[in-house]
């Protein structure tokens, strides 16, 4: 019996009844997926993981990208890149003047708490809260484009879709952010979903994986 | 499945797009006639041949710009709409408040 619940905080991710046999832990002030008894081996086999209540953060507008320099955060190249800082936070450019920052798992994403109490630019830079609009699902393993091949038109094999890459696209007919990164060399598909749906999501991940063993994974299976 | 390019994604399916409409000049909504705001608003010219259109990457909410022949549907080009719209349409609350006077 875990000591810590999602019951305990008032602040939950978007699908913890999908994890009651979950260990938990504190994370930005709600109960974190940290141990499911499964470990590092289910991580490199095909994993999925809840990160929805780790902090994150976004910007758009001209200003955005001179925003995140002063922050000292890399500022992808491209739109639908995504760049990795050394403590491990993503930023993700999702368009020309829209960026958005995922929080690290291994500092429980202090890094972003601390770009947003960071004040502004005085025009054309506007914070986007997409803390609570959109649930992060994090697919972990060996199969990842085989796995999102099955829910999923885009192709997401490594030549087409290189880790670094971001795709915009419906996936199980919801519309996903899909980013290819690594955590601790494990490979990672982190998909950021409308809130709402994504319960739904998590379920046809879980189904769409079962095939090549997947199973749910807490954040210690990372480490 | 026909085959879209977009500017920003890529190529993607035509079920992630949707249709925006006709691109057209706005006429000023302080000095043009009632007529003139309808006719930008409710009618199309649904023109055969070449025609320019607003189009909507759903999965990331993304405006752009599509030049597609009516009666071919084929899609010519796809470009992002900064290469039409230099810069943002403001509307004072000054002729707005004079608009719902008059």
């Amino acid at each position: 019996m875990s000591a810590i619940t999602p019951e305990s905080f008032s602040k939950r991710s978007f699908v913890y009844r999908q994890l009651s046999d979950a260990e938990f832990s504190e994370v930005a002030g709600a109960a974190q997926a940290a141990d499911m008894k499964n470990g590092h081996s289910q991580a490199l086999k095909a994993g999925i993981l809840d990160l929805s209540v780790l902090p994150r953060t976004g910007f758009r507008g001209l200003n955005a990208a001179s925003h995140l320099q002063a922050a000292d955060l890399p500022v992808p190249a491209k739109p639908n890149q995504a760049s990795v800082t050394d403590n491990g936070e993503l930023v993700l450019r999702l368009s020309q003047k829209e960026f958005w920052v995922l929080g690290a798992v291994a500092d429980l994403g202090a890094g972003v708490d601390a770009v947003n109490q960071r004040g502004l630019p005085e025009k054309d830079c506007y914070a986007l809260y997409n803390q609570d609009s959109h649930a992060w699902l994090t697919l972990t393993g060996a199969h990842l484009p085989a796995i999102m091949a099955k829910v999923c038109g885009v192709d997401l094999r490594a030549e087409a879709f290189p880790v670094g890459s971001i795709a915009q696209t419906p996936a199980a007919r919801i519309n996903v952010v899909v980013v290819h990164h690594q955590i601790n060399e494990i490979p990672c598909f982190s998909m950021l979903c409308d809130s709402a749906a994504a319960e739904y999501l998590w379920v046809s991940l879980l189904d769409a994986m079962a095939e090549f063993g997947g199973e749910v994974i807490g954040s210690n299976a990372l480490s | 499945m026909k085959i879209m390019p977009c500017p920003l994604n890529g190529p993607r399916n035509i079920s992630e797009f949707v249709h925006g409409g006709e691109v057209r000049d706005m006429p000023n909504p302080t000095t043009c006639s009632d007529k003139e705001w309808a006719e930008y608003v409710f009618y199309s010219d649904n023109q055969a041949g070449v025609v320019t259109e607003w189009w909507l990457h759903a999965a990331s909410g993304y405006w752009f710009i599509a030049e597609r022949h009516t009666v071919t549907d084929e899609i010519i080009r796809t470009y992002d709409p900064s290469e039409i719209f230099k810069a943002r349409v403001e509307f004072s609350a000054e002729s707005t408040a004079q608009e719902v006077s008059a």
